[in-house]
């Protein structure tokens, strides 16, 4: 009996990694082309192109390989999710907003294109997002496309991604704020988009009510954790290796994780949410499940 | 019927007169009110809900995106309850458009529909927020509540691109964008993506609901198109009246028919677009009364009226 034969070869997670950020850069690339109104479009293309890590469309992708569709699937949905994304980052950093300069690493899309530009790239990139998962989305009956689009839609919104921004910017300089606020502005600002990811992936692949609810509750954590880790690299890592102003949170008097509990609870707090995240793939087959662990593993160990 | 087209076209417009224009809209209008007020309820954060909803439900809208949806759906002899979450949906992104468009980085107005423009009231945070929300609201609104046994899920599929084509990078963001940037492009082209596409999308995502033929939704779509624009001249027109002094001043950032051309060639404009748009619905005679309220949303637009009962 030879061991190593049996051994499965280990995941490279780097090269599923680059492998799939290349297929969704690639798709990107010629969902938003270059059209008139030119600046518009240059205005979308540069904040949607400045080479994000794309952690969304990769665990929309995973997530529908897991439930048994392919890539091609979820494609659609996986540029949808960092359509958005990435408007949502536009909006956030202008100037009645965050007011930041600085976006992974490069000037921020208002203060290359104006105000003005950034909010209408900001809104063309929330429209496009919409109207290409209805439209570019392969081989998937369209009561499955319907439901995602709505799964979309409430991530984003004011039951989602932007009732977590409105609590955070109601926030600042508040004296009194608990875990239970903190976790509303995170589950809310970050969780619901990458729960949307995972659930839009398992929704067009196929899955079935209970896979896509496993799946949900797995994103949930990892929406969680990946905040949590957000929070800890703002106060101890510096802006050149964040590729954005670190300490930023402090700077705005925002609360986070480690003002609230420490370093230390903080990473502890880290590992839970990455256990119970796990905990969730553990009835489905362990060989599709890999590139979600590994996600799983990488947003609880990432260093920007 | 054996009459000739020839023959028809003044019979429908005759008749148009004597449709209830006012009735039908008050009802439809007051219908679609309800069913905004409901659709937008207030949560928590409660700010984010009550931005999006003094836009929403501003006492001055006029309804007109989601009144010839519904009429462009009852044409085809389908129920409007299957087009009211569209409806609704239309109305909210358009608010979301408006909100944005009032902000001081663009055209910079504290006032819409005679009331405080949305970021004078909630910051313009807020504002920014209420419309990113309002997107979005729109699409699950017509996801969760168009009912299916009336909509095929591949019609709801052409609705949600058909509006967000419309207020996208090619559509409604790229008329304000060339609103804002001046510059040679032409006061038609900014006008028809600036007004025309909300009219035009209204009118289509009504036959789309109702499963109307391609070469109907061209129809819809250029009758849409026309009445959207026509309804911005005839208001630049009545501003021009009313108030035409502060008009010229708050206009400089936009362009108007009136300012461009002046009110006898707007005049004119106003006109040719009431003409065209009828000639399209000539092209729907078969299904006889049922396009008289589009008939006469038509006049509706071209005359002016804006004051009806809120």
């Amino acid at each position: 009996d030879n061991n190593s034969n049996n051994t499965k070869p280990t995941f490279d997670f780097k090269s599923y990694m680059i492998q799939k950020a290349d297929s969704v850069n690639q798709a990107l690339d010629g969902a938003v082309s270059l059209r008139e109104p030119r600046k518009i479009h240059e205005a979308m293309r540069y904040s949607l192109l400045a080479g994000g890590k794309r952690v969304r469309p990769m665990l929309c992708i995973a997530s529908c390989e897991l439930v048994g569709g392919d890539e091609s699937m979820a494609m659609s949905a996986a540029c949808a999710v960092e359509m958005i994304h990435t408007m949502s980052l536009i909006h956030d950093d202008l100037p009645c907003m965050d007011n930041d300069d600085l976006r992974r690493g490069k000037p921020t899309n208002h203060k290359v294109f104006g105000e003005d530009v950034a909010v209408l790239a900001g809104d063309a990139l929330l429209a496009f997002a919409f109207e290409y998962m209805a439209v570019s989305t392969v081989g998937v009956a369209p009561s499955r496309v319907v439901r995602a689009i709505g799964e979309l839609a409430m991530s984003i919104g004011s039951e989602g991604l932007v009732a977590g921004q409105v609590v955070d910017i109601n926030s600042e300089g508040l004296k009194d704020v608990g875990l239970e606020h903190l976790e509303f502005i995170h589950v809310h600002k970050t969780a619901a988009l990458l729960e949307g990811a995972v659930v839009l992936g398992a929704i067009l692949g196929g899955g079935s009510d209970d896979e896509v609810e496993k799946l949900r509750k797995f994103a949930r954590c990892i929406g969680l954790l990946f905040q949590v880790v957000d929070d800890i690299l703002d106060v101890t890592k510096s802006s050149k290796e964040l590729g954005k102003t670190a300490g930023k949170d402090l700077v705005a008097d925002k609360v986070t994780y480690p003002k609230l509990i420490g370093i230390e609870k903080s990473r502890e707090f880290a590992n839970k949410l990455n256990e119970d995240a796990q905990e969730q793939l553990a009835g489905f087959d362990q060989e599709k499940a890999t590139p979600l662990i590994a996600l799983a593993n990488y947003i609880a160990h990432r260093q920007n | 019927t054996s009459s000739s087209s020839s023959l028809s076209v003044p019979s429908i417009q005759l008749k148009s007169m004597h449709f209830d224009l006012k009735t039908y809209w008050a009802t439809l209008i007051g219908e679609i009110n309800h069913k905004l007020d409901q659709a937008v309820p207030v949560k928590y954060p409660e700010q984010i809900y009550e931005a999006m909803r003094y836009s929403v439900l501003a006492k001055g809208a006029k309804r007109a995106p989601p009144v010839m949806c519904v009429a462009a759906c009852e044409l085809f002899g389908v129920d409007r309850l299957a087009a009211f979450p569209t409806a609704c949906a239309l109305e909210m992104v358009h608010a979301a458009s408006l909100i944005h468009d009032d902000l001081p980085s663009m055209d910079d107005d504290q006032s819409r529909r005679g009331q405080p423009s949305n970021h004078t009231i909630y910051g313009v945070d807020m504002a920014i927020l209420a419309g990113d929300a309002l997107f979005p609201h729109g699409f699950r609104h017509i996801v969760s509540n168009t009912p299916s046994s009336l909509v095929p899920e591949s019609r709801i599929l052409r609705v949600i691109a058909e509006i967000a084509r419309a207020v996208g990078s090619t559509g409604m963001a790229a008329g304000q964008f060339l609103d804002l940037e001046g510059g040679p492009n032409s006061i038609e082209f900014v006008q028809e993506k600036k007004f025309g596409e909300m009219g035009e999308c209204s009118a289509v995502c009504g036959g789309l609901l109702a499963g109307a033929k391609d070469d109907e939704i061209e129809r819809l779509r250029r009758y849409g198109r026309a009445v959207g624009v026509l309804y911005q001249v005839v208001d630049d027109l009545f501003k021009a009246k009313t108030q035409s002094e502060e008009y010229g001043k708050k206009k400089k950032k936009g362009k108007s028919y009136v300012a461009f051309y002046g009110v006898e060639k707007a005049m004119e404009v106003a006109e040719d677009l009431r003409a065209n748009a009828k000639k399209e619905l000539d092209g729907f005679e078969q299904y006889g009364e049922k396009v008289l309220p589009l008939y006469s949303f038509v006049d509706y637009a071209a005359e002016g009226k804006f004051s009806i009962d809120d």
